[in-house]
């Protein structure tokens, strides 16, 4: 059986190796720092299939000394032949000296077959020292491939590209941290053009990366499936005693359990998000501060989400009427807004929170408090009855989902949300509107659905997704 | 009978359930190598070896509760209905067969009772087979309706067997209690109708219920001699007959009649029921979403793009510095690496007596050779050396190198100001990529290495931002 091939990435210190390894191995725990020396060690990051591996990129430390190291390969050598046998005693000689350990390190590989994977940063200009370490990968003899990462703002590729042409046989940009997914597959392809033997692993390994990602879609839309179903049916329940009843007064009662149950609800919409970013294998993204603050215009129930993500009455429209859910969600839409004035009494009980949370709008049918009966007083808060909040849960989370599967692993920056100025959803299929809507109809009557249901739900967010996924490669 | 196919649909929706709350990426890794392991010993990976595999990972009594709980109420239920059978098949025997010496005992009502009690038996094969559900609410009431999921498909068939086997119990506690009151009783069976109604045609009737049995047990099919003797009227004379030994004779007769049309259909029925119970349960198996998405991760391959390795809580000291010094008086600038290429910035070159250059193209004995020029220089006059360097290339092996070698060779007392030029020589370069020089002449020495900026834009040292640690 033919050996799994192995790329080692190399290059100058802080130029982006670890992250050209943490975007491939979708590996967001690889050290990165703008600081020599954060890669002290080789280290390999092997693609296995089924235990089987199909390729091992190895992280190397940044050349340290070059120049050192070629003029003892020089030394060492008669002629072009011995090249790769004189860099080979080198490392023999020097594994234990400590000014060579990054070097040794990086050779290692290289000397045990590893292809080169050379890295430079095409945001700073080119300049010759390099070519020191240019010309000692060339004495390994193995075949090699230059790739032009950007760290900074400017872009000097195009020297770049001239200077790499000379040394290396294939030349290749690549924004580690920016790079889409389909760019990831093409490197992968082009590491595989390298060498005869390596076409075919990494072909296999293109073609199962794409599956693997294709399946992601469909785990996440049945994540977001869940969440929505646990989120449109929740109901948060009270039973107080006589005593405590009389204690309690309606109002605060219902703020009591309004909190809870916007509490609950924000519980709920983290988990997802977390579930969703293990998903896509992201096990450390910081957030920004204002998700965490949730008074402010992040929140799941500020004005500024309903904005962004509640449906137009339009959509609602189309989404109810096929259903033959005119009397439910249609109606609570058409509705909405004006159900303060309907609602107006349990309105007076909740209070003014502010007008900064449509929940409060959203929430007043959801109310329920019971007479004092056995001694017991039972209080509910929930299901929410308006599927707009559907509507502004699921549209938070594609999005979240969005920015989650097409952030690279390299990626340390804040994970940011900006929300949307357009509503997608308006170019969703008419059967998935309602295999949504039909979902949420279920919900908040709190009526579990059955299998299939949940797979028509599950699939028509799929599409959601993928038509969210249209609408932001469009509108860049 | 075993409960096995209904046992492994409850087993595996059950585990389906509880896999919901599983992250996808381990139910993945999990079940496609059990699929290995299969193919590895040669075998198919099915439901019942899929359970069976995680139930022996997970240890002894792995069964979950809900399981047994389902099962045990359905056995309490089919256990009720056999019990409620016994007795009212006991009861109802004991009824018909209620004989005080003086009225006989109407073979017409045993054959109404008969056909009454077929047509219910084939009504319950009925609703169970159309899935209609008049008795729900009594399971529900009983704790065996969970409401929804793949199980409350199964329990119109459910019902109907636990009914099926009651009605068996009915009837075979109606045939001892018949054959206890053969032994222990004189029993006077005759036949009654208000019907105008010839013995020929009742004696047809009767032969067509008892051709199943004809053949095997003559006596058990009454010829027109015992049926045009053995009818009474209600208003007759009791006693008219002349032989009271004929009104026994029947009982061959209502003792198969029993057994075939009551018995036997239901023991078929039952057994109908319970077949199409497991069929059910192994179609519903088959058809369950989860069940598909198991086939899937089982045929998907796993995989694993290599992100076992977690080095990111190991970084280098990365504290921001701001120990940056006012560029030092001197007449010696060194250019390291091609830093000032192209062009020097003139208020970095004015006044400066040697200019000299060392690391980057220049050979090593280039670099020693400029250090040994410096060191000569030094002895004489200034005793600081402006060191320029590329701020976007981080400092290296080979700079320090230099550096050490220059402390070991200068006049004692000599001290390098590292000078980090940006790309654009008259801009200032960016805090960040001053912070990695910073941190680089601490760790060489400070005492013999400081880091300026170029005088013409000296900034406060405060203000320096770097990098979160």
């Amino acid at each position: 059986m033919i050996q799994a091939p192995t790329f080692a990435v190399v290059g100058h210190p802080n130029k982006g190796k670890s992250s050209v390894v943490a975007t491939l191995s979708q590996n967001d725990a690889i050290a990165i720092a703008l600081e020599p020396g954060t890669t002290r060690k080789h280290q390999a990051y092997p693609l296995k299939v089924d235990g089987q591996t199909l390729y091992t990129l190895v992280d190397t430390p940044g050349f340290q000394r070059p120049r050192r190291v070629l003029e003892w390969l020089e030394a060492h050598s008669v002629s072009a032949s011995d090249h790769a046998d004189t860099v080979r005693a080198f490392v023999t000689q020097h594994q234990d000296d400590g000014r060579f350990t990054d070097e040794c390190e990086l050779l290692m590989p290289l000397i045990e077959g590893a292809g080169i994977i050379y890295v430079v940063d095409g945001s700073v200009p080119y300049s010759a020292e390099h070519e020191a370490e240019m010309t000692i990968l060339r004495w390994t003899g193995r075949p090699s491939l230059a790739l032009i990462n950007s760290i900074g703002a400017d872009d000097y590729s195009d020297t770049w590209q001239a200077a790499l042409g000379q040394f290396f046989q294939v030349v290749r940009r690549f924004d580690a941290v920016r790079a889409p997914f389909e760019q990831h597959l093409g490197l992968l392809r082009a590491f595989g053009q390298l060498e005869p033997d390596w076409e075919r692993p990494l072909e296999q390994a293109t073609h199962y990366l794409s599956a693997q990602r294709q399946q992601r879609r469909q785990q996440a839309a049945a994540l977001i499936a869940r969440a929505l179903e646990d989120m449109m049916s929740f109901q948060e329940k009270r039973t107080l005693t006589a005593g405590q009843a009389a204690g309690t007064s309606d109002g605060s009662l219902a703020d009591q359990l309004r909190q809870d149950w916007y509490r609950h609800q924000r519980k709920r919409e983290q988990t997802l998000r977390v579930d969703i970013e293990h998903l896509y294998q992201h096990q450390r993204i910081r957030r920004q501060e204002a998700e965490l603050e949730w008074h402010s215009e992040h929140d799941l129930f500020s004005e500024d989400s309903r904005k962004a993500w509640a449906v137009s009455k339009r959509y609602l429209a189309t989404a109810g009427f096929g259903a033959g859910a005119v009397s439910g969600a249609g109606i609570d839409a058409l509705t909405f807004g004006s159900s303060l004035g309907t609602g107006a009494l349990v309105g007076g009980l909740l209070g003014a929170a502010g007008s900064y949370f449509y929940g409060d709008r959203l929430a007043l049918p959801a109310l329920n408090i019971g007479v004092l009966r056995d001694g017991l007083k039972t209080a509910t808060f929930g299901p929410v009855q308006d599927s707009q909040f559907g509507y502004v849960v699921l549209g938070r989370a594609v999005d979240h989902w969005w920015h989650i599967s097409h952030r690279n692993h390299a990626g340390r920056e804040l994970l940011d949300l900006e929300p949307a100025d357009h509503h997608w959803l308006e170019n969703l299929g008419k059967t998935s509107r309602q295999d949504i809507q039909r979902a949420f109809d279920k919900c908040r009557k709190q009526r579990p659905l059955d299998e299939r249901q949940r797979e028509k739900f599950t699939s028509a967010i799929e599409r959601a997704m993928a038509v969210y996924d249209d609408w932001r490669l469009n509108r860049t | 009978m075993t409960d096995s196919p209904l046992r492994l649909l409850l087993e595996f929706d059950s585990q389906a359930q509880r896999d919901r709350s599983q992250p996808p990426t381990f139910l993945h890794r999990r079940d496609r190598k059990f699929a290995l392991v299969c193919e590895e010993q040669g075998m198919a990976p099915d439901a019942a070896r899929w359970l069976a595999h995680l139930n022996r990972l997970s240890g002894p009594r792995a069964t979950p509760a809900s399981t047994d709980r389902t099962l045990a109420t359905w056995r309490r239920i089919t256990a009720g209905f056999s019990a409620v059978g016994l007795i009212a098949g006991m009861l109802t025997m004991a009824g018909l067969l209620f004989y005080d010496g003086g009225q006989r005992i109407n073979i017409t009502v045993f054959l109404a009772f008969i056909v009454l009690h077929l047509v219910l038996a084939l009504f319950t094969t009925l609703q169970s087979l159309t899935g209609w559900q008049p008795w729900r609410w009594l399971a529900r009431r009983l704790g065996a309706d969970p409401g929804h999921g793949m199980f409350s498909k199964l329990q119109p068939l459910l019902m109907a067997r636990a009914a099926h086997l009651g009605g068996s119990a009915f009837a075979t506690a109606g045939l001892i209690t018949l054959l206890a009151m053969v032994v222990v009783q004189d029993l006077a069976f005759g036949w009654s109708t208000t019907l105008d109604t010839a013995a020929a045609s009742y004696h047809g009737l009767i032969s067509t219920v008892a051709t199943p049995w004809a053949w095997a047990w003559p006596a058990a099919a009454p010829d027109l001699a015992l049926v045009e003797a053995t009818r009474f009227f209600r208003a007759g004379d009791p006693m008219a007959n002349p032989d009271p030994a004929l009104w026994g004779q029947w009982w061959p007769f209502v003792t198969m009649l029993w057994t075939i049309w009551v018995l036997l259909p239901r023991l078929i029925l039952w057994s109908l029921a319970a077949v199409q119970t497991r069929q059910k349960a192994r179609r519903l198996l088959a058809s369950h979403p989860a069940m598909h998405a198991l086939m899937y991760r089982m045929e998907t391959p796993a995989l694993d793009t290599g992100n076992s390795h977690h080095d990111a809580d190991d970084l280098p000291d990365t504290s921001a510095r701001s120990n940056l010094l006012p560029l030092p008086d001197s007449d010696i600038l060194l250019c390291w690496a091609g830093a000032g290429e192209p062009e020097l910035p003139d208020g970095l070159r004015s006044g400066k007596e040697l200019v000299l250059r060392a690391g980057g193209s220049a050979s090593l004995s280039d670099d020693d050779q400029t250090l040994n020029r410096i060191s000569e220089h030094l002895k004489n006059r200034s005793k600081a050396v402006i060191l320029l360097v590329r701020c976007w290339q981080p400092p290296t092996g080979e700079l320090q190198d230099f550096l050490e070698t220059a402390r070991g060779t200068w006049p004692r007392g000599s001290r390098v100001a590292l000078v980090p030029l940006a790309a654009d020589s008259n801009q200032e370069p960016d805090a960040h990529q001053v912070q990695p020089w910073l941190r680089f002449a601490e760790r060489v020495g400070s005492e013999f290495v400081q880091v300026s900026l170029p005088s013409f834009q000296m900034r406060d040292p405060y203000s320096a931002v770097g990098e979160r640690p």
